[in-house]
């Protein structure tokens, strides 16, 4: 049997919504879908898949690699082997296919957010997103892929009744076991409840100019925030940090200063009213999902403002 | 403790505006300048980071051409004790060669390791998978998106394995192991110019790459480059700073978020 293999992405008893994305890109393969999941008492929306394979394992042992392995051998063994593999270009996602591609000697092409019916090409981002690989599996074997959220979900379509299956009886990896889920610290500033974030990002240039931010953001009311080279190196805590390893914010205005747009921070603002981008490169990612762009340096549009409003 | 650590070469293409030549076959990146990926970096000082609580040293591997020399002086400039050039002028675009080469190198050579570190991805191609394909073929323990060591012992370490949203996975990996690194889980120590200079004293070894191409065949074939597809457009706000930050407070105004 031809078929497409989605592995399902389960965290903290929730079947994680970027997973209709795999299902998504599994429906233009137009090949069956089978959906492998893990045990728990998740709800799944949707007929959109033809098998759901349910493993007798938790998702913390679901998601380790040194298991998943295991679990892809046992199905194939059984199934045979699936066209390809579709994984969720996230922290788990990846790990998990890059393991997987590794240990099968399989093709892979991680962070695909388009694919070519025709031609059986899939687009994958280089360089920040400002140029795009068309690649082809040129290798035997299922290819594996892992797919950018956000990038097919609407090509999800209704399957009609969903046939299940159980998978148990596997052997358990010793090499790296789970030990406990970590929450990050609550912050002193909340920035998923703020109407008007001002958000900074790598292009503002050290962290000596953080003060001069904070200053305009008080003569604005508005919340600062920023993007995740400036939580790395430190220059604003943790909580303050907008895209998917920090905060998904929907503010009625997002100021963007000096942010190019990866896809981890488009993918946590772009629900917002009005976005307005800062920044010196015209070919920056972020202008394509602002509303209103200014080219220019974020420094001195800042001095500009900070002159004209406390004044 | 022996830890590996790689580290690349890259373009840094921020603020670059990129041109596809060759028909769709190359991106020209003639006139960009090149930088340590900043992954690797990361990589680099958490490695040497442990060896100075632990003991041991640090080995820091490249894979590129003789450029790349320069990331290793960096590396050792930061704390690692030598450093190898896996020297190659082709460009491998499919992360399972390129872990099939590190295979055949670490094999051939027998480096002697207890751990190997990487960035989680490269800059440049954004794949984020050699770590991982380099650990399956190995046949040992992997983790990777690691912004916390909380342990490092002879025979295991305790990680944090960043997830979405603020949450994050301890696990335990039991060692030799391979341990991919998030940007963030450190503050990589300032190498200065001198710095890079003094490291040039240290011996770095340059090993043929061909050497170790045995069973090295592309997975997947890059068909060509392309622009991405526009999105949208905002609508640009142009003319003298003064103009563009009173039109500015004028949305904000219309908004409702400023007075």
């Amino acid at each position: 049997m031809s078929y497409t293999l989605v592995a399902a992405e389960v965290r903290r008893g929730v079947f994680e919504e970027r997973n209709l994305d795999s299902i998504g890109i599994a429906a233009l393969l137009q090949k069956d879908i089978v959906l492998l999941v893990p045990e728990g008492a998740y709800e799944i929306k949707g007929n959109f898949v033809n098998i759901i394979i349910k493993t007798a394992v938790n998702e913390e042992i679901f998601l380790n690699p040194l298991n998943f392995i295991t679990i892809l051998e046992k199905i194939m063994n059984s199934r045979g082997k699936p066209d390809v593999i579709v994984f969720t270009h996230s922290s788990s996602g990846t790990e998990l296919a890059s393991y997987v591609a590794g240990h099968f000697n399989m093709p892979l092409v991680t962070d695909v957010s388009g694919f070519d019916k025709e031609t059986n090409v899939f687009y994958k981002s280089y360089y920040s997103d400002k140029i795009f690989g068309e690649f082809r599996q040129a290798g035997n074997g299922p290819c594996v892929v892992t797919v950018r959220s956000g990038s097919f979900k609407e090509h999800v379509i209704e399957k009609g009744p969903v046939e299940t299956a159980a998978l148990e009886d596997f052997a358990l990896a010793e090499g790296r076991t789970f030990i406990e889920y970590v929450e990050e610290e609550k912050g002193d500033v909340d920035i998923t409840k703020a109407e008007f974030l001002l958000s900074v990002g790598r292009g503002i240039g050290n962290k000596d100019e953080i003060a001069d931010y904070q200053e305009l953001a008080g003569f604005l009311r508005a919340t600062l925030s920023g993007s995740r080279p400036v939580i790395d190196k430190m220059w604003l805590p943790k909580a303050q940090q907008v895209g998917t390893s920090g905060k998904t914010v929907k503010p009625k205005v997002y100021l963007a200063m000096g942010i190019s747009g990866a896809f981890q921070h488009i993918a946590g603002m772009k629900d917002s009213d009005c976005i307005i981008a800062v920044n010196k490169d015209p070919e920056a990612p972020i202008f394509q999902y602002a509303h209103y762009g200014i080219i220019g340096d974020a420094n001195k549009l800042r001095d500009k403002l900070k002159d004209i409003v406390k004044g | 403790m022996n830890l590996l650590v790689f580290t690349k070469r890259v373009p840094a293409t921020q603020e670059e505006e990129l041109r596809i030549v060759d028909e769709g076959r190359g991106v020209d990146l003639s006139k960009v300048p090149f930088k340590v990926n900043d992954w690797d970096n990361y990589a680099v000082e958490e490695a040497v980071r442990i060896v100075e609580k632990t003991g041991g040293t640090v080995t820091a591997i490249s894979m590129g051409d003789a450029e790349s020399d320069e990331v290793l002086r960096r590396a050792i400039a930061m704390g690692a004790k030598d450093g190898f050039l896996i020297e190659t002028d082709q460009i491998l675009h499919d992360p399972g060669a390129r872990a099939t080469v590190i295979q055949n190198f670490l094999k051939k050579e027998s480096v002697p390791f207890d751990a190997i570190f990487t960035g989680v991805q490269s800059e440049d191609d954004q794949f984020g998978a050699v770590g991982g394909i380099l650990a399956a073929k190995l046949g040992l323990p992997f983790v990777s998106m690691v912004i916390g060591i909380d342990a490092f012992e002879s025979d295991h370490i305790i990680a944090r394995r960043e997830l979405e949203g603020g949450l994050q996975e301890k696990v335990k990996i039991m060692l030799p192991g391979v341990i991919s690194i998030q940007t963030g889980i450190n503050e990589p120590r300032y190498v200065s110019i001198m710095g890079v200079r003094k490291a040039s004293k240290v011996e770095r070894k340059i090993f043929k790459g061909k050497e170790y191409d045995d069973n090295v065949n592309s997975t997947i074939e890059l068909v060509k480059w392309a622009y991405p597809v526009r999105k949208g457009e905002a609508t640009m706000l142009n003319g003298e700073l003064d103009g563009i930050c009173k039109e500015l407070l004028g949305i904000l105004k219309e908004k409702g978020v400023y007075q």
